[in-house]
Order: C-alpha cells, then structure tokens, then sequence
C-alpha cells in the first residue's frame, strides 16, 4: 500500500506550505513535495500602477522581508529610467538593508531554529516554541530580544515603518536620518556587537553538539545562488554569482538573469522551481539563502564576519552541502550585519540632506533590480511605459529559489530517515532546555 | 510580547508547533478568540477561514487583508485566469514546454478577493498594513479584559452636583453619569460639563439611565459633537482601543456574555450599561459612512493651510517635499483626510504620502470623486476637480490601492 505522510501546515515558516512525502510498498520514498499552496499575483496587479507606487505595493509581499521588497523594485524602477541615486541615499539603503538582516537572522535564530536545537526535536510540541525559550532560559531571552528590538528599531527609524517601510523613493530617499536618532543608536552599536558574538558563541555551541546531524543529514550537493560584488559579499548591491556543486563561481551580470535563471513550474505548488539555466532542470537546481551566499562569497565585507567565515571553511571546506549548516551560515551574515550597520552609523552621509536627485523622469525603459533578501536573491524586472507607468513585472522571490532545493534535500532526509533508519543511529545532545 | 507569556496559544502556524488536524479535531467553540490574518486568495483560505470561525468564540479579522483585501484586492480588475496565465504561463523566465496553472494537491483560486466578513461572521476588526502592536496587545488586554476598571457600586450621578433639575441629560445633552463609576477626582459636571465615562462602568446604574438610554436609541438626533464623542466615550469607558483601527461588531458584548467563558469585567456590566454600550458599537460598525470618525490628518504633524498651494498634481518621485507643509498643499495625493486614524501619521513623518493602507472612512462608491473633493474643500488646492482627477492617471491604483475588495459597488475593469 501506498502510504502519504503530510504535514500540514508546515509551522514555523513564513507562508502557507505542507509536506508530503509518498511512501511505497517496499518502504522507499516515491515522492517528497513541497506543496506551497499561497500566491498572490502581485505580478498582475502591479500592472497599470505608477511605476514608483510598485514599491509602495510589493512589501506585502512578504511581512520578513518587506524591506528587500521596497528597496528591489525601487532599484528596478531606477534602472528602467535611468536615474542615478547620490552617495548618501545609498549608504541608507544599505543601512536599512543590514538592519533588516539583522533583525531577520536573530528572528530566525531564536524564534524559529533554537527551539529545536535547545528543546531537542522530541520536546512536547506544545513547548517546543519561542515563548517557552524565553521563559526557561531568560537570559538568552532578554539578549535576544534586545538584539531583535535594536534591528527592528533601526528599520523602523530609517523605513518610517518597521514593517512595509515607505522612505525610499526613485531617485533616492525622502529623508536623511535624524542626527538625534543617530546618536542613540550609535551610542547601543557597542553593546549590540558584543550580542552578536555570543549569539555566535551559543551557534557555535549548538553545531558542536548537533554535529552528527549537521554532517550527516540533508547534505546534498546542488548548486547555489548568490550575489557578490566583485566576489565580496553584498546584500544591497552586485552581480548574480552560480557556485556549482564543485565550487566553481560563475558572475552574471543582473540584466542577464535569464541566462542563468529559468524557472519550472511544477505541478504540485505555487512556488515555482528555479534552477540554473545551463544545467537544465532538475540537474541545475539550487539554493539560494545564507549557506548559499557563504558558498558564493570570495570573502565578508568587514573583519570579524571574515574570520568567522575562516573558520567556518577550515571546519567544513571551500563549499558546504549541509542543510543545517545553514544556521552556522547565518550567523556568520549577522556579524556582518551588525558591524556594517556601526560603521555606517559613524558615517556622516546617511545625515546629509543631499539624500534625493532632483532629476527623475519617467522614460520607455526595462529595468532589473537586485539584492539579497534574508531569505535569498529577490529579482525585480519592471516594463515602464513613456509615462512611468507599469506595463509588466516579472518577479523572482527567495522562496522560489529555495523550493526545489528544499524539496530536493527533502526527498534526500526523507530517504535518510524512511529507507535508511538513518536517524536512529544519531547522536543527539541533551537539549539545554528539558 | 509582553502579553504573550500570559496566553495559551493553540494554532499559530508562523511560530508555534501545532498541526492543523489538532485545530480540526478541537470541538467547536473551543477557543477563545481568533486572529484571522491574510487575504481570501484560494479556496483553502475560504475553508481555513471557516474551520476557524467554527472553531472560535471571537473572530478577529485581522489586518487589512482581510478586513479590506489589501492590495491584492487589485487583482480584481482582470478575470482571474488573466492573473493565472501571467504568473504560471507568461512569465518571462518559465522554460516549460507548456506550463499550466499547478493543480496537484492545490487548493484553486477564488475568482475576485473579498474582505473576510463576507465569508465568515466577523466579532472585531483591527486594520492596518500592518496593524500596530499596540492595537494586537489592546485589543487583547480589551476582550480578556485585563485592563481592570475601578467598578465601583454606584453610578457617578451619586456625587454630581447637578443632581437635581439642572441635570444635563434633563437638558438634552448627552452625559454618561448614569453608567460611569463613582470615584472619580475630576468631576466633571462641577464645571457643567457632562460626564465622559473615563472612570469606567460602575456596578449599578442611577435612575437617569432611562433618560440616557432614550438618547442613544435615538442616535441619529444628537448633535456631530456629541456623535464624535461616542469614539472617544467608548475608548474611555471600556478600553476599547478605537484608535489604533479597532473596529467592533455591536453585538460583541454579548458575543462575550452568551460564550461566558471570558471571566471579564464586560461580563459583568448591568444589563442597561450593555444595551447603551452595544446600541453605540452598532451606531459606528453600521455607519461606515459616518464622516466624522478621525483621520490620519488628525495624526499628522504637518501644518494644514500652510504657505503651499498644490498647483498642480506631482507624482512622488518628484522634487523633495519640505517637512513642515501638508503634503497635499506641496502638491502631492496624500490619502491622510480619508483614511482612518491609527497608524499615528507614520508615513508623512518619512515625508511619504498616505497610501491608504488603515482604510477608508467612509465607503462611497466613487472614491476618487470623494478624495477630490475633501481635498479642496479642506486644503490648499488650485486645481478644480476635474484638473485634479485627470492628472492623477491611475485612479484604482491611487485612491483604492487597499480597500477596492470592499468596494461593493466596483464590478471589475479599469
Ligand atoms: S446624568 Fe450627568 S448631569 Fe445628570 S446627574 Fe448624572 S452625572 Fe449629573
Ligand atoms: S493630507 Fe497628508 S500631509 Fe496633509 S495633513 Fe493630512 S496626512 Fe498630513
Ligand atoms: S500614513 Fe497612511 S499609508 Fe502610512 S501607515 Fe498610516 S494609514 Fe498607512
């Protein structure tokens, strides 16, 4: 007899999904799918608006990362019409970008991966959650807390609204920063960086003790997505960079995604699958997503998240196929993060008034806009009319880039554990919370 | 956060490990209030929207997806197949031979948006894109009534020095003595000015109740002040956090009563209290068209009659707006005088127009007709309607970027 196991819904995940993996008679996975079963046509509807209304409209997207999805199309617009931003609208982007990851990755750490790592994944379902993190290890609570509230402050200074931020605008943004509001960041930036270190002090923790299972399950080569700018890693600004399950890095520049990027559309989801171009599906499918912007980096961009990549490929090597090393991945953004976000802060630009050019006009154009979400490479690709009005968008969300990968180290854990009983044979740590 | 240690949360798929079977096998009624979130895309929303309101004593509709369908509403300008074919068939990076919409295990979609109240019952309503932490907290601490009231036995009348035949209610005018607690410092009416409710229900009534209760039957007679103090009333008198876009059914206090398992003050209220408390929800659910309700000007720093005269209609990538003026005076389509209070004025404090995104308030048909209107009524305006209305080129997209699934009277089209 043929035998589904679903889940359903997927928790701790931004989206509407379920699993599904098909079992046969002799016990071997048949299938593992991903069903994500939400979509909302923003691509349609964004169609006859004011092409700098697109930014105002695309952040509902995604309420994680609303601030990709206002920075993306606004870059796309800006490249249809040929406008240049000055320096300092620039600097605040990437601040408002950096505070989001920020933000994000802890969210991510603490609230959706550390209950499973400090519960143990066989805790009561009950408590195996933020809430219950929060009140048993308070401290690790409040720090986290703290981190997260610090980022999410940030954006909301910059964006005007921490989540479904409005301030930039095509040609710039609408307002520098506050200089009082400056200051009191700057003045907790300190403290927040010595977080940030025993944030990675408990990861590091956490993937010693796991460390059967961060090597032995879900470790599946495929090729990753990333963005380099000129092989540094970049979340606001650069070239889309395909590291190949060898390792090798190939850059493409953004206009020439559809070269690199092709996306199948499955039968049994609304997230479409990308995979790379060259390799053909379902040979070519990738990841995007932190481990998959470590894979892809030459190197960080700031020194302490350089070291902690260091250390990150003497341990694992050159490219990391584990699933879980995901996590790890992560944190090592986060350092960067948290110490791009200092030496903006200290940058005179993001207060300087010259945050807008006053020559913006609509033109005829196609424009590509780019950068790195949280959660993978988010592609804007806009059609503007004479009149700046949208004629077209075609979109590239992080969670198409991560569907048929996840599907694929899916169908790969589920053989791990169905056919290979390969969990019964892991360690497992205590969990640091019973 | 601060509320959530206190809650025992059953199904919240974003942070919390329960499946949807153990929503589904709870029995009927078996949860308190539920928070539902999103737009009514596929039929699984229909149905997940349905299973929660079975599920649920209070129903929240939560946000403005589904309080209005939010932007996605949009979409209901084009059939939906129109929708289908750009995403799985049109789109410029799709390499199958001959996409198709996905139909394995997937739920299909509806054919236009609609705000949750058309599908399900609805007990309370809190917009906004998103909404403020503080509505989420308030509105909780307000149905589990963790706020505590004084409550005292008597009603305020016990202590006014109006008690006599200078009553105010004896004089027409509106004053909520007769349902108010006793206890209060300030006392009001010692300078004639009639009691607002701001101590909070008291455990029994004065015999001017019925007085009292005659006015609010007769709603529709009192003066626009007093018919703008009912927000504020309210918001004092129960905690009800009005501003920050909650929005009630009239009939929650009962809702709350009859399903009893809320041990709070609201169950508590003598039953004359709760008539002239539910008689004033009603009055403001039902009159969505009630022009005087706040604004998210009445939130805005920006002086209004400023030295700025819109001239003509700029689109916002234009120039640079000074901070100071009223952005619709600098020639922007700022949708502050239309949309409800709550938000606190956020976007114009970035120097970025309103969108809209907490909701109209008022629910006409043609709202960039009404838009056009208020503005030169009540602002710096140079331009007639017409000249105003043919600048602006996307009229959907503009004035009803996130209420148009709630516009009853659009039938789709551009
Ligand atoms: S109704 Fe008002 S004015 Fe009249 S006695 Fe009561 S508190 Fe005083
Ligand atoms: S129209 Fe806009 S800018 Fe002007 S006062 Fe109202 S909210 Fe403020
Ligand atoms: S100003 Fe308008 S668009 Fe901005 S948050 Fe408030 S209601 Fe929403």
């Amino acid at each position: 007899m043929v035998k589904e196991i679903e889940v359903e819904p997927v928790t701790r995940l931004e989206g509407h999904g379920g699993l599904r993996i098909v079992l046969g008679d002799d016990g071997k996975v048949k299938d593992a799918q991903f069903n994500i079963t939400s979509t909302r046509f923003f691509e349609k509807f964004c169609e006859g608006r004011y092409c700098e209304h697109v930014p105002r409209i695309t952040p509902r997207i995604c309420g994680i990362c609303p601030i990709p999805h206002h920075l993306t199309p606004t870059k796309a617009v800006e490249d249809a019409w040929g406008v240049e931003i000055p320096e300092p609208a620039y600097k605040l982007r990437q601040l408002l970008q950096n505070a989001k990851q920020y933000s994000s990755h802890l969210l991510h750490f603490y609230a959706l991966a550390a209950p499973d790592f400090l519960l143990g994944p066989f805790a009561d379902p009950a408590l195996r959650n933020v809430v219950h993190v929060i009140n048993k290890m308070p401290d690790v609570g409040a720090m986290a807390l703290k981190m997260m509230d610090f980022g999410q402050k940030l954006c909301a200074e910059i964006g005007g609204k921490s989540v479904h931020p409005i301030s930039a605008i095509v040609g710039g943004m609408k307002k520098p920063m506050d200089e009082d509001a400056r200051d009191r960041f700057l003045r907790q930036v300190d403290e927040q960086i010595e977080f940030t270190k025993k944030t990675v002090d408990i990861g590091l923790k956490v993937v010693e003790d796991y460390w059967d299972v961060v090597a032995n399950v879900g470790v599946v080569p495929t090729y990753y997505l990333g963005m380099t700018k000129n092989g540094v890693h970049d979340i606001y600004d650069g070239d889309i960079r395909i590291v190949t399950p060898e390792g090798e890095k190939i850059d493409y520049d953004v206009h020439n995604y559809l070269d690199a990027l092709g996306e199948h559309i499955p039968e049994h989801s609304y997230a479409t699958h990308m995979y790379y171009k060259p390799a053909g599906y379902p040979e070519g499918i990738y990841r995007a997503n932190t481990l998959a912007m470590i894979n892809a980096a030459d190197k960080m961009a700031t020194p302490l998240a350089d070291e902690a990549l260091k250390a990150f490929r003497e341990k694992i090597g050159p490219i990391s196929h584990h699933t879980f090393a995901y996590h790890w991945a992560r944190l090592i953004e986060t350092v960067e993060s948290i110490e791009l976000i200092k030496t903006l802060l200290e940058d005179p630009d993001i207060v300087s008034p010259d945050c807008k050019t006053l020559d913006v006009e609509p033109k005829e154009g196609v424009g590509v806009g780019v950068t790195e979400a949280p959660r993978g490479l988010l592609l804007y690709n806009i059609w503007s009319d004479a009149d700046g009005i949208c004629k077209k968008l075609n979109l590239l969300v992080a969670t198409n880039h991560n569907i048929a990968g996840i599907e694929k180290s899916l169908m790969h854990t589920a053989k791990q554990v169905f056919e290979d009983k390969a969990l019964e044979g892991l360690k497992l740590p205590d969990p640091w919370i019973k | 956060m601060p509320v959530l240690p206190a809650l025992d949360i059953v199904y919240w798929p974003a942070v919390v490990d329960f499946k949807h079977d153990s929503l589904k096998a709870r029995p009927d009624g078996d949860i308190l209030v539920g928070f539902v979130e999103g737009s009514l895309r596929t039929n699984e929303d229909i149905e997940n929207a349905k299973l929660m309101r079975n599920k649920c004593q209070l129903i929240i509709s939560f946000g403005s997806c589904s309080c209005y369908g939010n932007v996605h509403g949009l979409a209901n300008q084009w059939d939906i197949q129109k929708a289908i074919n750009r995403k799985f068939v049109g789109a410029e990076s799709i390499t199958n031979e001959s996409p198709h919409e996905p139909k394995e295990h997937m739920p299909g979609f509806t054919d236009k948006i609609v705000p949750l109240d058309e599908v399900i019952k609805v007990d309370a309503y809190i917009s906004g894109c998103p909404p403020k932490p503080e509505a989420i907290v308030s509105a909780v601490q307000f149905l589990l009534g963790q706020k505590p009231f004084p409550m005292n036995e008597s009603a305020f009348c016990a202590d006014c020095i109006l008690n006599n035949e200078n009553c105010l209610l004896e004089h027409g005018k509106l004053c909520f003595g007769p349902i108010t607690s006793t206890g209060c410092t300030l006392k009001c009416t010692n300078n004639g000015d009639p009691c607002v409710g701001c101590f909070g229900p008291s455990k029994s009534v004065s015999n001017r109740v019925g007085k009292l209760n005659d006015m609010i039957t007769n709603i529709n007679q009192l003066s626009s002040g007093d018919k703008k103090n009912l927000y504020e009333f309210l918001s004092l008198f129960l905690n009800v956090p009005l501003m920050a876009g909650f929005d009630l059914s009239g009939d929650i206090l009962k809702q709350i009563k009859i399903k009893g398992e809320a041990k709070t003050t609201l169950t508590n209220l003598p039953s004359e209290t709760e008539e002239i408390s539910s008689k004033i929800m009603k009055f403001l659910r039902d009159n969505r068209d009630f022009t005087e309700i706040s604004t998210v000007c009445d939130t805005c720093p920006r002086i209004i009659n400023s030295n700025s005269t819109m001239t003509k209609v700029k689109r916002d990538y234009e120039g640079l707006p000074n901070m100071d003026d009223c952005l619709i005076e600098q020639g922007y389509i700022c949708m502050g005088p239309v949309t409800k209070a709550g938000c606190g004025g956020l976007c114009m404090r970035v120097n970025a127009p309103c969108t809209g995104c907490f909701g109209q308030t008022e629910w006409v048909a043609d709202q960039a007709s009404r838009y056009a209107d208020v503005a030169i009524k009540g602002f710096n305006v140079a331009l007639s309607k017409d000249e105003l209305l043919s600048q602006v080129k996307d009229h959907l997209g503009t004035f009803q970027k996130f209420t148009l699934a709630s516009n009853k009277a659009y039938k789709g089209g551009e």
